[in-house]
């Protein structure tokens, strides 16, 4: 294969619940960029920023697919615990990003996320503290299924109680 | 069962010799440097200069590199030349941030390597600066 890619798939995390209205492909892009600036110099931002893009970006769960050059998944990889906050609008918030899985391709990222997202989904159910928060967790759980334009399972999501 | 060694052999005869071959073994390179400050204005001290290396290694490389471990063994004011030591790992890094370091408090600058060894006893002497009487 002549031109490898790694993707990146990291979940942003924040005690701040105004920080998902921060949550956009261009501003964690330039956060992202920001960061591997400051940590690996201006030969490290060049590198990485060859095929960098933010390729998915989910607001309501904080899910964040990046894409980078093979060579150089390891700089962008090392940079990722050094983003501290979020800018946009003139906003901004402190947050960190969770690294969660590191795939060649889309699909494996893919596959990882609905993994993932089944495994929070239960154990948002176990959290739940009343009976109200617990049936409409069960509803949503057993509502949600793979239609063929591959809809995300688990879409759902509580009020920022995380 | 012979334990397989580099010299895997049929039958080594009664051992005379043995032959290591170690690649970039040494832990330390160390560069020769000259920073060429073209108008005459006040020399840098050797904190200076240290500031300098590693400014420059931060503008290339970031703070992974300006925590490469370099040090300044020797510094003469005078010629503002230098003999700096750095993990061998971190040769290109220091290398490189050297060469594109152009600007020292807004002076134009440049640093020229004029030698370089894993050994530090083969920078003290150099033939290109050999007179011949």
């Amino acid at each position: 294969a002549a031109l490898s890619r790694r993707y990146v798939l990291c979940e942003v995390v924040s005690e701040d619940p105004r920080c998902r209205q921060c949550i956009e492909d261009r501003a964690v892009g330039l956060a992202v960029r920001d960061a591997i600036g400051r940590v690996h110099g201006d030969y490290g931002l060049a590198c990485c920023s060859i095929s960098f893009t933010v390729k998915y970006l989910n607001a309501y769960t904080g899910t964040v697919l990046l894409r980078c050059r093979k060579d150089s998944y390891r700089l962008l990889c090392s940079a990722l615990p050094f983003v501290r906050q979020l800018e946009s609008r003139s906003q901004r918030h402190p947050c960190f990003l969770n690294t969660l899985h590191v795939g060649g391709t889309i699909r494996t990222c893919q596959k990882f996320l609905i993994q993932y997202n089944r495994r929070q989904l239960l154990m948002l159910l176990q959290n739940c503290t009343n009976e109200e928060e617990r049936r409409c967790v069960q509803k949503s759980l057993l509502s949600c299924s793979l239609t063929e334009e591959q809809s995300q399972s688990g879409d759902e999501e509580d009020d920022g109680t995380e | 069962a012979r334990p397989g060694g580099r010299m895997a052999r049929a039958e080594p005869p009664a051992a005379t010799f043995e032959r290591r071959v170690l690649r970039s073994a040494a832990e330390h390179h160390y560069l020769r440097v000259r920073l060429e400050l073209p108008d005459g204005g006040a020399r840098p001290s050797v904190a200076q200069f240290k500031q300098l290396v590693v400014s420059a290694l931060r503008e290339l490389h970031g703070e992974v590199g300006a925590a490469l471990p370099v040090d300044v063994l020797t510094y003469e004011e005078k010629t503002l030349s230098a003999i700096l030591r750095v993990v061998s790992s971190g040769l290109v890094k220091l290398w490189s941030a050297l060469t594109l370091l152009g600007f020292y408090q807004n002076r134009r600058c440049a640093f020229r390597v004029l030698q370089t060894s894993p050994f530090l006893l083969a920078l003290s002497g150099n033939s290109r600066e050999l007179v011949l009487d």
